[in-house]
Order: structure tokens, then sequence, then C-alpha cells
């Protein structure tokens, strides 16, 4: 049973989907968009336990004294602030939108922004041409490095056209080889997936 | 110790403040160096500026804060185009934060153009639901769609009134940072009712559209903060973009010598043993 | 200089992140905890009211639908690790959704990518101008050597190695020109911070 009903339903589910896509009877379409709707009903439960997690890892840490404790009271705090102001005053309150506007976004962008810095350190200690692929990709690295801003159009009115060049035509052969490559995988893993033989995603005790 | 022993085991801290100032100086002290257009943006450009009057385009903010400073330029542009061109705008997200971020480009363009809410454009809010969804807004709005952002009934608004289904669409410009984006507009939407799809990504996302581009799947490409920068120089305004292709140049051109010199330290080393 | 308290939290809170550059710190900590205290919470509310609520309980609470019931308690098996005796019970939404998602996958991946791209690939090898002739043959060329590459059934050797050799420069060309345009959006971020500080901040430009 704790084998067997999950294999069923991965096997039901799935095949179903794939089915209703291709016979056009108006119950098997309804059928088909009902249970995709479920399903982005039932992701927003991963996500739910998720935030539990945080919850649970962060009050523990502050119960026990752990290092730095001191912090998840902040991160608690905040996290009470913001569902507070969302599920009181709704997702288009005041509140709200106030610390969205002024607290996440910056928040989250400058994060991002740390990576330039350590890009840029990367670029001075690791990217080294050690063998003749890894100077073929720093040379087409540089080439489009330069050629995408001002300043190469300013040094050279053809370095814009030889980037496109490098685009269009071996960056999209590569990249849509690789694309090939990836589905074909891809697909063969969904397969296994739905015919029950690739079971690591149900965790321990799956095979 | 010689120059390059010391260069080779420089605090990296010295090589975080040359970075910063390189981005600094030029915003302060601008060079004004030109931008070139590229074909795909031109081609963006070029369908924007094909459509009727009145025309219907869906403007689909599919990012997020992390993607925003690369993002929200293109918004912008993409809107002042839309706005100059007296086309309506539908704005929308598959991201949460999309249509939040999408807002505050509409706040600050729409009345530039003295443009009215609810008849000129709307902003129907996040829409989850992924390939559902969109296969959903294409046969039947109604459907699915209820209220605005705000949530006031959307048949209270003309253009609310006015999208029905795929067919009063011309056109859809998706700003996207992952998935769901590009690729669900292409196959859900435009791959099932024939709508073209244009897209704006952020420059990590942009060689993987090279492919779509190729087969036509797209009509054309904005590829991160430069792309936006092309698309102002093509409607005429000076915004975020364009202010920060100098520091961009500048940064880009210090990375190259960084790798050039560690490089020539890699070669002196070899030699050395 | 700006004049907002909000512009003023957005900046201080942004100038506590950069101070990790310099080194680990208590501000860094503080901004970071703060960040993940508002983005958890943010994506709580957000999905509730885009996600749980639309789709699974209104139907049942505002319109009696009962067979949303069962989404609902597949959703609520996310929780079960939280009681050992139950806990194989997560299986049930995990293999719902991998079983929902992979058929997406499929009819995804096929329709929407191999078909067309395919078809793109189908390029003109003669009546058009000669850089188009080398161009397209490039792009032929590139596709199948790339494939070639991750082909392991059989051992790189001869004729088969050299056209995955081929493929080894095409990959390192559009890795080169990825890389190029991944430094160009990280640099563009900061370029956005920095724009920020200056202009909504100090209002220096």
């Amino acid at each position: 049973m704790k084998q067997t009903l999950p294999l069923i339903i991965v096997f039901a589910f799935g095949f179903f989907v794939i089915i209703a896509f291709f016979i056009p009877l108006g119950a098997f379409q309804s059928a088909s968009q009902t249970f995709e709707t479920w399903y982005t009903g039932v992701l927003a439960f991963f996500v739910f336990i998720g935030i539990f997690n945080i919850v649970k890892v962060n009050a523990n840490k502050i119960q026990r004294r752990l290092s730095d404790w001191q912090y998840s009271i902040i991160l608690l705090l905040f996290l009470i602030l913001m569902m507070g102001a969302g599920f009181i005053g709704g997702p288009e309150g005041g509140l709200f939108n106030y610390l969205f506007e002024h607290m996440q976004i910056p928040l989250g962008a400058t994060m991002f922004s740390l990576l330039a810095f350590f890009v840029a350190s990367a670029a001075f200690r690791a990217f080294r041409a050690r063998t003749p692929e890894a100077t073929l990709l720093l040379i087409a690295a540089v080439i489009v490095m330069i050629g995408r801003v001002p300043i190469g159009y300013y040094i050279w009115r053809g370095f814009p056209g030889v980037v496109e060049w490098i685009m269009n035509v071996p960056n999209t052969a590569a990249k849509r080889g690789i694309l090939f490559g990836a589905d074909l995988g891809l697909i063969s893993m969904a397969l296994r997936v739905l015919l029950g033989i690739e079971r690591s995603y149900m965790g321990r005790g799956g095979e | 110790m010689n120059i390059l022993d010391r260069i080779s085991s420089i605090d990296r801290r010295i090589i975080f403040l040359l970075v910063a100032l390189a981005v600094i100086i030029p915003l302060l002290i601008p060079l004004g160096l030109p931008v070139d257009v590229s074909k795909p943006v031109r081609d963006v450009y070029d369908m924007v500026d094909s459509l009727p009057e009145r025309a219907i385009v869906v403007v689909s903010c599919d990012y997020d804060p992390g993607s925003e400073a690369e993002l929200t330029p293109a918004t912008v542009a993409i809107l002042e185009h839309c706005f100059r061109k007296n086309l309506r705008v539908y704005l929308m997200g598959l991201w949460p934060p999309g249509p939040e971020l999408g807002n505050l480009a509409l706040e600050a363009v729409a009345p530039k153009y003295e443009r009215v809410y609810g008849v000129d454009y709307i902003n129907i809010g996040y829409r989850p639901g992924g390939p559902v969804m969109l296969v959903s807004l294409g046969r039947d709005v109604a459907d699915l769609v209820r209220a605005d952002y705000a949530g006031v009934p959307i048949d209270s608004f003309p253009l609310g009134r006015a999208v029905k289904s795929a067919r009063d669409i011309d056109l859809v410009v998706t700003l996207s940072a992952g998935d769901p984006g590009v690729l669900h507009w292409i196959i859900y939407f435009s791959a099932r009712y024939g709508t073209r799809i244009a897209a704006a990504t952020t420059a990590i996302m942009a060689p993987q559209q090279y492919p779509y581009l190729s087969s036509g799947q797209l009509v054309g490409l904005l590829g991160g903060l430069k792309g936006a920068a092309e698309y102002e120089t093509l409607v005429e305004t000076t915004g975020r973009a364009t202010a920060g292709m100098d520091s961009q140049s500048i940064v880009h051109l210090l990375l190259v010598i960084f790798i050039i010199m560690g490089n020539i330290i890699l070669l002196y080393e070899k030699r050395r043993r | 200089m700006a004049t907002e308290i909000g512009v003023w939290i957005a900046a201080l809170l942004t100038l506590a992140i950069y101070s990790f550059l310099y080194k680990d710190n208590p501000l860094y900590k503080v901004a970071e905890n703060i960040f993940v205290g508002v983005s958890a919470g943010y994506w709580a509310v957000v999905l509730w009211y885009n996600y749980a609520w639309p789709n699974l309980f209104e139907p049942l609470v505002a319109q009696g639908n009962l067979i949303n019931l069962i989404p609902i308690i597949v959703g609520l098996m996310m929780f079960a690790p939280l009681i050992p005796k139950i806990s194989w019970l997560i299986r049930i939404p995990l293999t719902f959704t991998m079983g929902v998602a992979m058929a997406l996958v499929i009819l995804q991946r096929i329709q929407g990518e191999i078909f067309p791209q395919l078809q793109a690939t189908f390029l003109p090898l003669s009546g058009v101008s000669l850089v188009e002739v080398i161009s397209n043959f490039l792009i032929i060329f590139g596709v199948v050597s790339t494939l070639v590459y991750f082909y392991f059934s059989k051992a790189h050797k001869g004729v088969l190695g050299v056209f995955a050799k081929l493929g080894i420069w095409f990959m390192m060309v559009a890795f080169g020109a990825s890389f190029g345009y991944t430094v160009m959006a990280r640099i563009s971020l900061l370029i956005g911070r920095i724009y920020f500080l200056l202009h909504n901040w100090l209002r220096l430009i």
C-alpha cells in the first residue's frame, strides 16, 4: 500500500493528462483541467511546509539559544509582520505593499547584485585558459563582453555584428543541440517516473 | 616578490573597490557612448510600431525583484512606445511580484501620455497556473479573469470587456526572468492561438532564446539592460538603462583586463616552473 | 538627499548588505534575516490568495464543491512527516504533482520545442547568399556535432570522435557567449542598485 498506491497515482494522473490532450471530448478535457487546477493548488502546500520549517527551525534556535539565535528573532518578527500585513490588510493592503516596495525589492535586488563583485574576483583569479577549449571559451566571452556594450561599438563599428553572428550561428547551433539532448533526456526521465521505474523522488523506502 | 606576485596575491576587496568605482564614476560623469541597436531589438520595435491604433498588447511581467534592475527599464521603454502609438496595454504576470513591479512602471509612464486606467490600460494582476491558465486565457478570458489587480470587477472597464480571447490580442510582450515565462507563452499561447510573442529577458536567459528567434517562435528579443537601452534609443528616451550603459562598458573593460592579467600571471607561473 | 522614510529604509538595507563585501558583520546578518522573513511572509500571503484559496478552498466554502476536499486533503498530507506513523502519506502529494508535472513536460517539450526546433534546423543550402549558405551549414553541422558529442553508447573514436570534438568547440563558443551575458547580467543588477543609491537616495544624479 505504501509503495503501490503512490505508483498508481503517478501512473493514473500522468497518463490521464497525456491521453486527454489527444481526446477532444469535453469530459476528458474538463477532468484534465480539473487535475491541473488541483496541481497548482497543491503546489502551494509545498511552499507552506517550507515556511512552516523556517518557523520551526528558527523557533528551535531561539528556544535552545543556539549560535546567532538573536537573528532568528528578527527573522520571525518580520515574517509575522509581513504575514499579518497581508492577511489582515489583504495583498493589496498599504502596509503589505509598503514592505514589499521598500524592503523586499531592495533586499532581493541587492542580494543578487553582490554576485557582480564575486564575478570580478573570479575573473581575476579563476578564469584561466589552461586548455585550447578553455581558451576558445574565454575568447568568445571576451568578444561578447566587449561587443555587447557601447564601448565595443565605439572601438569598432563591426564589433556588434560579430557578436550577433556568434549568437545566431555557433551559439544557436550548440544551444539547439543541447536543447534536443536535454529534452529527450527529460522525456525519458518523465516516462520512467510515470511508469514507476524512477522512484528516488519518493524519498526513503521508495524503491 | 616581484610585481606579478604582488598583483596575484592582491586582496579581493581592492578588486571590489575597483568594480564599485567603475560603476559609480561613469554614473556621476557620463561618457555619452552611443548605443547601437541590434536586429532582435529592432524587430520588437518594428512589430510594436506596425500595430494599428488601439491594438491590444499584453505586457506580461514575469519577473521578481532580483531581476528588477534589468527588466523594469525594458517595461518602461515598451510602455512608452505603446502609449505613444495609442495602443492599449493589458498588464499581467505569471510571477506574483511581476504585476506589482509592472504597476510601478505604469504609474511612471501612463500619466505622461494622459492615459486612463480601464480605457487605455489595465492591470489584471498575478495569474497563477502556468500552462492551464494560459490555455484558458486564450480560449475564454472571462473564465479566468473576474477582477483586476485591485479586485474591481473586470467588466466595469471598457478594456476589460474588450479582451475576450486570444483573438483580441495583437501581441504579447513577456518580460521574463525564468520559468514560467517565455517558453510557456510560446508553447501554451502562441502555438495554440497563433498570437505573436516578443520577449525581454535577463541577460542570463538571452543566449537560450536565440533558437526560438531563429525558428520564428519569437518575433524579437531584448536581452538584459543593454536590450532595454537599445529600445530606449529607438523610442528616443533616456532612462535608467541608457544611464547605466557607460558604467556597463567600463566594468566590462575592467573585467577583460582582469581576465588578461590573470592569464599573464598563469603564463608567468608556468614559465617559472 | 531623499526625505521619504521608505527610500531611507531601502538605502540603509542596501548598504547593510554591501557591508558583507568588507567582511561578514552583524549589520549584514540583520539585513539578511529581514530579507528571509519578509520573503517567506510575502510568499505565504501571495500563495494563499492566488493559489490555495481560489483553486481549493473557495470552491468548497463559497460554492459547496465537496470534491475540492480531495486536493485539500492531498495538500495537507505534505505535513504528514510531522507524525512518524503516517509520514509515508507525503508520497501521495509528491506522486500526484510529479505525475501531472511529468505529463505536462512530455507534452510541452515535444510540441513546443522538439518539433519547431527540428523544423528550424532544416535550413536552405542553396538559393540564398554565400554568407547565409555558410551560416546555415554551420548551424546544421553544429547541431549534429553537438548531438554526436552526447552520444555515449559508442567510444568517441575515428569519424565519431572528430564530430564529437567539433561539437565541443561549438559548445565552448556557446558557453563563452553565455558567460559573457551572465557577467553582463550581474553587472546590470549592481548598476541598478548603485543608480538607486545615487539617484533616489542621495539625489546626486
